[in-house]
């Protein structure tokens, strides 16, 4: 199927351009990694959505990336059932910009030559009790913070990362991989888990939780740690470590990285992004068991 | 009595006739001239607003209704408006750029809104020019099977086009593309900047040779088919320009209005006259202040243009279009300047009839 | 064509009333044509559902002419309109 074709009405109609009609005239400026990140055109129940998730990462300063939100009407969309179905959005992309569509979202970045976004949705109501506002403008942001990361030299990642020792440590893997268990096991051990499923890493490089977290509650994600070691998780029946190379640890991240890693025209600077960032890392194939013995294993400071 | 006479008549009379509306700046296009001021901001007309303000248009006894933006037939109520307007007798005119227009949608058109005229866009003969300005690549191919489409459904259109730098050395292309679909083709020689006054559109404006080379081009053709000169004309809705002590009709016969409810002269006359979220339009229509000055600026228009005698009408002047570039609605800008002297050597001193018209 | 009979503007006419003057636009051959106040007074009778005696009763009150002349004119002249296609 061609782009769009499964959440649009009309995909010839998908705008090319950032312009509509706004939702209304507020903004808000988050600070998440890469940013800040402006948001305006939001209607009063769209930023109390958007605040009502991200509050706690509300900035009051001039933003280094800028989104409008603008009104989309509920015909725009298929119907789609909902039920039983794995969220899943649907890109298109160049050089120069990129476009989403997903259930009631239709979005761009757009390098003009500055990273811009647009996010075209008719959600928005806070009279509507299923409305879908706060989990379109979350999944944008994952993918404008994914696309801003990597413009940075930086990546978002699938992952679970713990601080020991004023260090983090990054559990990465695909889902079901055991992200979320070994976040539930260091946080039974009392560390500090700065996020079960998307972290952010930078050049450094440096890890941080991204607020887009899996099963875990909000993760502090200004918080940035030194990256001590990457390790690939394989569960298993009993603990153990293998190194990996220098391939095997950037192909793993690649795998690990959503959106950019299946942008074809991206994937190949991500993969040097990755190699480039992890060296001198250390990076590890994990297996595990529940019995918590891999925290004996685990390579220190 | 004659059109003409009746056309005189509104301009002389402020009887409203034609009315433009930028339904929204969604587009799913691209172009790099587009002359929308993207960056505006307001409260959107509501589909409801603008039933209600398409009665109190029927109640003024307005004839064109031009449904237009960015893209109309991206907005999401298109078909409601336009079937509205249908049936409450409007001669409805769609400004599209006709991406979207096949299938359903190109059906639904005929079938629910069955407007008077389609104009189309054309930025070029090649896909790599019509490309490079809309920049969605296959816009250009897209364009012309629509087209087909689009003329088999038995709906009339008509292709519209601006001279650029870009583009200029296919102005012949673009005629003989228009001749093999049968339609009829404006082209406009000048680039305008954008309503908001951004000055980027003008990087492309067409060079002097370049409207020189066009006029000459549609002299010959004119005179080859020994037909009345036809030379583009700025007005919209294709009408004759009558006589009259006004320069134009904005204001006058015409408004246009954009999604935000504002209330213009023209379409090209970026100031603000009133806002429909707080008045009817018949109280903006009797009662703006805006509008009456407007109306004295067009009556001062003509007599500076009359006095560039009789090729003062191959300036083409543009009070809306003056008032973007310079700030002065009656400052004769130098693209009227050479405007008027290119047409002046390629059709004679002579004054001629503008542009043939949509309606005989 | 007589008093009973009904008529509407056909669908591809489009017309307004400007100045007291009927401009008429046929949009299938893309032509414009001015008529009378007349004209425009019936064109606008012309419902669909009223008959032409209707329209003749409506306009017996607004003008001073009797009525059996006025009869002849509007029958003759939606005949006219009629054959013009402009109503149907």
């Amino acid at each position: 199927m061609s782009f769009g074709h499964g959440f649009l009405r009309n995909p010839d109609l998908f705008p090319a351009r950032p312009a509509g009609e706004p939702w209304g005239d507020r903004e808000l400026v988050l600070d998440l990694p890469g940013g800040p990140y402006g948001f305006s055109g939001l209607s009063a129940d769209q930023e109390e959505a958007a605040l009502a998730r991200f509050g706690d990462l509300r900035l009051d300063s001039e933003p280094a990336v800028a989104t409008t939100v603008f009104r989309a009407a509920a015909e725009d969309f298929l119907e789609i059932d909902t039920r039983g179905w794995e969220y899943a959005l649907d890109f298109d992309s160049g050089p120069s910009s990129v476009r989403l569509a997903g259930l009631d979202l239709t979005g761009r970045l757009d390098w003009r030559p500055a990273l811009r976004g647009a996010l075209w949705t008719p959600a928005g109501s806070a009279l509507v009790p299923e409305d879908r506002f706060p989990g379109i403008f979350e999944n944008f942001c994952r993918v404008l913070v994914a696309y801003r990361l990597h413009e940075l030299g930086g990546a978002v990642v699938h992952g679970a990362a713990v601080v020991d020792g004023g260090e983090a440590l990054l559990f990465a893997g695909p889902s079901g991989a055991g992200k979320s268990t070994v976040a539930r096991m260091a946080l039974e051990r009392g560390m500090t888990v700065l996020s079960d499923d998307l972290n952010a890493l930078l050049p450094g490089p440096v890890l941080c939780g991204l607020p887009f977290t899996g099963d875990l509650d909000k993760a502090d994600s200004r918080a940035r740690y030194p990256l001590r070691a990457l390790l690939r998780l394989e569960k298993d029946t009993d603990d153990r470590l293998r190194p990996l190379g220098r391939a095997e640890t950037a192909a793993c991240l690649l795998a690990c990285s959503p959106f950019v890693n299946a942008d074809p025209d991206r994937h190949a600077a991500l993969l040097s992004t990755y190699l480039g960032l992890m060296e001198g890392v250390p990076a590890y194939a994990l297996r595990f068991s529940l019995a918590g013995g891999m925290w004996g294993i685990l390579p220190e400071a | 009595m004659s059109f003409s006479e009746v056309l005189r008549k509104t301009w002389r009379d402020n009887l409203l006739f034609s009315v433009l509306v930028e339904l929204t700046y969604r587009c799913n296009l691209d172009c790099f001239f587009c002359y929308n001021a993207l960056g505006l901001r307001g409260e959107r007309m509501s589909t409801e607003q603008y039933f209600r303000f398409f009665d109190a248009l029927r109640d003024l006894e307005v004839l064109n209704l031009t449904l237009s933006g960015g893209e109309p037939l991206a907005h999401p109520d298109f078909m409601k408006l336009g079937a509205r307007a249908r049936e409450l007798g409007f001669v409805v005119r769609v400004k599209s750029n006709g991406h979207a227009l096949r299938g359903e949608m190109a059906r639904r058109l005929r079938d629910e809104v069955d407007p008077f005229l389609i104009e189309v866009s054309l930025h070029g003969s090649t896909a790599a020019t019509h490309d490079r300005q809309t920049r969605v690549p296959g816009s250009f191919e897209r364009l012309l099977a629509n087209l087909r489409e689009v003329l088999d459904l038995g709906m009339r259109v008509k292709i519209n086009s601006t001279l650029t730098r870009w583009n200029e050395d296919e102005a012949e292309g673009m005629l003989d593309l228009a001749d093999s679909l049968g339609l009829q083709i404006q082209i406009d020689p000048e680039v305008t900047p954008r309503d908001d006054g951004g000055r980027e559109p003008l990087s492309i404006a067409p060079t002097r040779e370049g409207v020189h080379r066009l006029f000459a081009l549609q002299a010959r053709r004119a005179a080859e088919a020994g037909a009345n000169l036809s030379i583009a004309h700025g007005a919209d809705d294709g009408t004759l320009p009558a006589p009259v002590e006004k320069h134009c009709g904005a204001g006058s016969a015409g408004i246009a209005v954009d999604p935000f409810g504002n209330v213009y002269p023209c379409v090209q006359w970026r100031r603000p006259v009133g806002n429909l979220h707080r008045q009817p339009i018949r109280e903006i229509w009797t009662g703006s202040a805006g509008l009456r000055e407007v109306r004295e600026i067009t009556a001062g228009a003509k007599r500076i243009v009359d006095g560039y005698g009789p090729s003062g009408s191959f300036l083409n002047f543009c009070p809306g279009s003056a008032a973007t570039r310079t700030g002065d609605p009656l400052a004769i800008y130098p693209e009227a300047v050479l405007r008027m002297e290119e047409t002046e050597k390629a059709f004679g001193a002579e004054k001629k009839k503008v542009l043939l018209p949509i309606l005989s | 064509m007589n008093e009973d009979t009904v008529l509407k503007p056909a669908p591809d006419v489009r017309f307004r009333i400007v100045d007291g003057e009927a401009v008429v636009v046929r949009q299938r051959s893309s032509e414009v044509l001015v008529m009378s106040e007349v004209a425009a007074r019936i064109l606008t009778l012309a419902d669909g559902v009223r008959p032409i005696g209707a329209w003749v009763e409506t306009l017996a009150a607004e003008y001073e002419v009797d009525r059996a002349t006025l009869e002849q004119d509007v029958l003759r002249f939606a005949a006219e309109l009629a054959a013009e296609g402009i109503l149907e």
